[in-house]
């Protein structure tokens, strides 16, 4: 492998493992507080992309579309929280897992009934190129990779420097502590939900600048959100990301050894043995015995 | 569960479907005889959904047709329609659902090869014919086609090879590079552009095999343009296809790109714009658009659709499914089974005999017991000893935002 193939698998690597962080964060978000794994990610991040597009094609601006897809998903999210997701607070994981699986289902049926199967795409200028030392960097990838890692910083530090944060992460740690604190379940849920819809909307906006939109692309993102959720440690957002990153970028660079067709493999192969040297995953903690 | 539901609504809209269709095309059947059915089975939904309510249509204009011709002598004709959701496993409950249900005789305009080479054991099982529109050389090997009951009316992908082949040496490529899909429809095409291209003298390296639903194409672009290749075969669907157009025009690339005609559609061109395409070149199986059978199949088919004929290749076979099935019933028989009317499909079809380009004109033929060669909407439909066409085919280069034909391949 020459040293620019290389440089340029890395790229793309880069890029693709931050898409699968933003991804894995929500997933990872959902799982830390609200307790189940949120299979409805992935449609809400069709949904944000072919808001985009509609936004942009109304607009005529790429940033408006931009931003009333992050604004419509969050809603959206939130929405789901108080139609669906609330009413099984307390129920085992597999009732919610069941009902986002459902939704996300639901969502796709509705979307293609109203836009059909067609692809749709954003409209951005198309650019050569820049050669950087033999790798080939595309002017949108450098705003793509620029956007979502300051939307990935941004909620790592509502997160982790904000008293909605706090609260965030005192009802992932203990639910009934938290409760028994004084803190209210309503508007650290309703946070919570915003923050896992930006980050889809991001996502997914991200995705359809670099693709095409069509109504599956979320849904097939969804096994590698999960795999970063689970690799960085179930239930801990900062492991989620820099997992995505590194399935992203591991993914890429296994290529010159077992070529295009079998990266996904490797890389799932990868996250098996990580779990079984570390069960816990990169980042989490051994779930303590009460 | 949401999807069961989906399919059971399907299902329902598939028999409300195929009574209105029963009542608008046979009435009630005027003989005693057990009537011919024929199940339409399209890709009305998913990714086929640009061209299945168009070839679905088509049939039935088609049958319309043939009974305003007086229908195939002591053969009421019944059809029942069907969706295949684009998906082989909704398409092999609807086979089923044919088959078992409503008895059909005969399945005709399968869509996409997973669905065809899915829906081929069980008319093959059930003694039922199938006339199909997919590329896969397994749909007509011995193996799976032993009694000779299916009928390809699409380029297989063997042709699709040699259609490469001759566009490289037509635009005197030096050297030839390849990518392809990860299936088995577009690795035999393009393997198919490999063994033409090297009998010819070229050479190839290995062909580039690449994932569906990668956010970028960029590593597997520069792979197979690695050794400079002045001319680049894309073998793909249209998603994946728009992605490596546009990141081959990102990265400086000065091969000449040749893509299937199914690989593009509308959307591509609007997500791509002029500039990126320009000198793009597209191969397709074309229509005739000057035979007589393709002018009746177009009025028809802008009456019924609102869209020129030449926007559905694959209704246009749809049209010629059904003369040629009718011209074989009319010339089998009123009691001939199904493998005595597959056995003189190429005898309406192939020459020697008259060229016509309608049931009627052949019909008439027929009775006279004239040797007939049907010359259909979608090409001369001649079939060779598999079972399938030798399509013609189109290549047609972007220019200035626009496809414009510049050849035809014989």
């Amino acid at each position: 492998m020459s040293a620019a193939v290389g440089l340029n698998l890395a790229v793309a690597g880069l890029i693709q493992g931050l898409l699968i962080a933003l991804a894995g964060l929500a997933v990872s978000l959902c799982f830390a507080v609200a307790r189940f794994p949120n299979a409805a990610t992935g449609d809400f991040m069709t949904f944000a992309a072919y808001a985009g597009v509609a936004a942009q094609a109304w607009t005529g601006s790429l940033l408006a579309g931009a931003a009333s897809a992050v604004l419509l998903t969050a809603g959206l999210a939130v929405a789901s929280y108080v139609l669906v997701f609330r009413n099984f607070r307390g129920r085992s994981l597999v009732a919610p897992l069941i009902a986002s699986i459902g939704l996300a289902f639901l969502l796709r049926s509705v979307l293609t009934f109203f836009v059909g199967f067609d692809q749709h795409s954003f409209h951005v200028p198309i650019a050569r190129a820049i050669v950087f030392a033999g790798a080939r960097v595309r002017p949108i990838d450098l705003w793509l990779a620029g956007t979502s890692a300051v939307t990935l910083l941004a909620v790592l530090a509502v997160l982790f420097l904000t008293p909605i944060g706090r609260r965030m992460r005192a009802v992932a740690d203990n639910p009934e502590l938290a409760r028994a604190s004084g803190i209210r379940a309503r508007a650290v849920m309703l946070t919570l939900w915003t923050l896992i819809g930006a980050c889809s909307a991001v996502g997914g906006v991200m995705l359809g600048l670099q693709t095409v939109v069509v109504p599956e692309m979320g849904w097939n993102l969804l096994l590698p959100a999960f795999a970063a959720a689970v690799l960085g440690g179930v239930g801990n957002p900062t492991g989620a990301v820099l997992a995505g990153i590194a399935l992203g970028l591991v993914q890429a660079l296994s290529t010159p050894l077992v070529g295009f067709t079998y990266q996904t493999a490797i890389s799932f192969i990868l996250l098996i043995a990580t779990l079984v040297l570390r069960p816990q995953g990169l980042l989490g903690r051994a779930e303590p015995v009460r | 569960m949401p999807v069961r539901k989906w399919m059971l609504t399907r299902r329902v809209l598939g028999q409300a479907g195929a009574a209105t269709a029963l009542a608008a095309v046979v009435g009630r059947p005027a003989r005693a005889d057990r009537p011919y059915r024929i199940g339409a089975l399209n890709p009305i939904t998913g990714a086929g959904s640009t061209y299945g309510s168009g070839m679905q249509k088509t049939i039935l204009f088609a049958l319309e047709e043939v009974k305003r011709a007086g229908g195939v002598d002591g053969r009421p004709i019944e059809v029942y329609a069907e969706d295949t959701q684009t998906s082989p496993d909704a398409a092999v409950l609807a086979a089923r659902k044919l088959i078992d249900a409503n008895k059909v005789d005969a399945i005709i305009g399968t869509w996409s090869s997973s669905v065809s080479l899915a829906v081929l054991p069980i008319t093959n099982e059930a003694n039922c014919l199938l006339l199909h529109t997919s590329s896969a050389p397994a749909l007509s090997t011995p193996a799976q086609n032993p009694k000779h009951l299916a009928w390809r009316f699409q380029a297989a992908s063997h042709q699709i090879g040699d259609a490469y082949a001759a566009i490289a040496a037509h635009e005197k490529a030096s050297r030839a590079a390849a990518m392809a899909f990860n299936n088995d429809v577009q690795i035999a095409s393009v393997g198919f552009f490999r063994s033409a291209w090297e009998k010819a003298g070229g050479k190839l390296p290995n062909p580039v095999v690449y994932e569906p639903n990668r956010t970028s194409y960029a590593a597997e672009l520069q792979q197979a343009l690695s050794e400079k290749p002045d001319f680049l075969v894309v073998s793909g669907y249209v998603p994946d296809t728009s992605i490596i157009l546009r990141e081959a025009y990102e990265a400086g690339n000065t091969a000449k790109i040749v893509i299937p005609g199914w690989a593009m559609g509308p959307a591509t061109v609007k997500a791509l714009g002029a500039e990126v395409l320009e000198g793009l070149i597209v191969v397709d199986a074309v229509p005739d658009a000057g035979s007589a059978a393709f002018k009746t199949f177009d009025a028809a088919y802008r009456a019924a659709t609102g869209n020129p004929g030449s926007s559905n290749i694959y209704a246009a076979m749809c049209y010629d499914m059904v003369a040629v099935l009718t011209l074989a019933m009319q010339k089998a028989g009123p009691s001939a089974d199904n493998a005595a009317i597959a056995q003189v499909i190429p005898e309406v079809a192939n020459p020697p005999g008259q060229a016509v380009s309608s049931f009627a004109e052949g019909r008439k033929l027929l009775q006279a017991g004239q040797k007939i060669n049907y010359e259909g909407a979608s090409g001369p439909i001649d079939f060779d000893e598999r079972g399938d066409v030798t399509p013609v085919f189109g290549v047609s280069v972007f220019h200035d935002g626009k496809l414009e034909q510049r050849y035809l391949l014989k």
